[in-house]
């Protein structure tokens, strides 16, 4: 990594902790507020590419596991890490590092305006929903006991939040493509 | 804004050294997972309970940091009653929450820079291999703390902005101003940081 990569992979985890800062909304169709940190995997991969996406996100973990109160409410310390919902947030590494791979195989310079914005979603939703539950819900399962189905089941709430979260994402990646592109190019 | 959840105290596990307790972490995750006896995980979580209780926090202060942990705990245990034998959730629960009480006690006897050392010294087998060097993580790591607060008065600034405009302040509107601004300076602090010298001269 350069020096430049280290510090976007840095810049990039500071910004995912002060989405945490921002207080939770409430979409008026689902019961669950919902926060911006989650929506970091899917900018992060958008945004910086699958390496230093997912960079940002060990480095966040790594604060985590520390003891720093990086997530959302203030949580950190290992005992999130030795929780129930421990696999979300192992689960966002790998989910950054998906949305990025997708977005560069798809996004380019050239690439025109609708692809882009199709790229951008498909990855978050792919790589910000898909990979995370992927890992998220299997651990819950599996620690608490709770059948897959049962955990699947509640996760479902907060898709449509999450899909909510993918449109913003992909937003918010097109803007910066537009205004200061950092998207590495591959294939 | 970023304060670490370490408390000062000399309890049995302050004087322990990292390694050692990240240790018997790991150890205690990995006997707990192949117990299921709920006589023996209670027996896990009492020390668990008596080791975070005993290091310097007030009960108060030591229930309200867990308190997102143990809504999660407590919402998944009453679920699982309706689909499962009350034995079955009572072992799952006494074993995330020792667990959790064990994790909890390691977070709050470690200092940061304890951790750091520790960490530098686990990623010296990663970085021979030449996949990352430790003092980047530090350096990345420093930076992070550097840089939260002020992109954290950027973003004040951004929703203040919408509020001079008679806007309301929304996700959609702020994050790409938010990033665009913050990205951008990462070209001139990347010069500063080689123009220091700080990664001697190592560029790849």
């Amino acid at each position: 990594m350069t020096t430049r990569d280290i510090v976007l992979v840095a810049l990039f985890t500071a910004i995912i902790i002060v989405l945490g800062l921002i207080p939770p909304i409430t979409l008026g169709f689902i019961p669950v507020p919902i926060t911006a940190q989650s929506m970091g995997v899917m900018l992060a991969g958008c945004i910086i590419g699958a390496k230093r996406g997912a960079a940002s996100y060990a480095l966040l973990v790594l604060m985590v596991a520390i003891g720093l109160p990086v997530l959302a409410g203030g949580k950190g310390g290992l005992a999130i890490l030795a929780g129930p919902t421990a696999g979300y947030i192992f689960g966002w590494i790998v989910g950054a590092f998906v949305t990025g791979l997708i977005a560069e195989r798809i996004v380019g310079p050239a690439t025109g305006e609708a692809k882009q914005f199709a790229g951008f979603f498909i990855a978050s939703v792919v790589g910000g929903i898909g990979v995370v539950y992927g890992f998220g819900i299997p651990w819950l399962s599996y620690v608490t006991g709770t059948p897959f189905g049962a955990a699947l089941a509640g996760n479902l709430a907060f898709i449509p939040g999450d899909l909510v979260k993918a449109a913003i994402a992909t937003l918010a990646a097109r803007a910066v493509l537009a205004g200061y592109p950092l998207l590495p190019r591959s294939a | 804004m970023l304060t670490s959840l370490h408390v000062e105290g000399d309890s049995l596990f302050h004087r322990l050294t990292t390694r050692v307790k990240l240790a018997i972490l790991l150890i205690a995750s990995i006997l707990a997972f192949l117990t299921q006896s709920p006589v023996l995980l209670g027996l896990g979580l009492l020390v668990a309970g008596a080791f975070y209780f005993t290091l310097g926090l007030t009960v108060r202060e030591g229930l309200r940091r867990l308190r997102p942990v143990l809504v999660t705990i407590a919402l998944l245990a009453a679920v699982n009653l309706i689909v499962q034998p009350p034995l079955d959730v009572l072992v799952a629960v006494l074993r995330i929450l020792a667990l959790v009480l064990l994790a909890a006690t390691v977070t709050a006897t470690t200092t940061i820079s304890a951790f750091m050392e520790e960490i530098t010294r686990l990623l010296l087998p990663v970085e021979r291999l030449g996949l990352v060097r430790a003092a980047d993580v530090a350096l990345a790591l420093g930076l992070v703390l550097r840089f939260v607060p002020d992109i954290f008065n950027r973003y004040s600034e951004i929703r203040e902005a919408h509020l001079a405009r008679g806007l309301k302040p929304k996700w959609k509107t702020l994050v790409g101003p938010l990033i665009i601004l913050t990205l951008k300076d990462a070209d001139a602090i990347a010069t500063a940081i080689d123009a220091r010298g700080l990664r001697r001269g190592k560029r790849g």
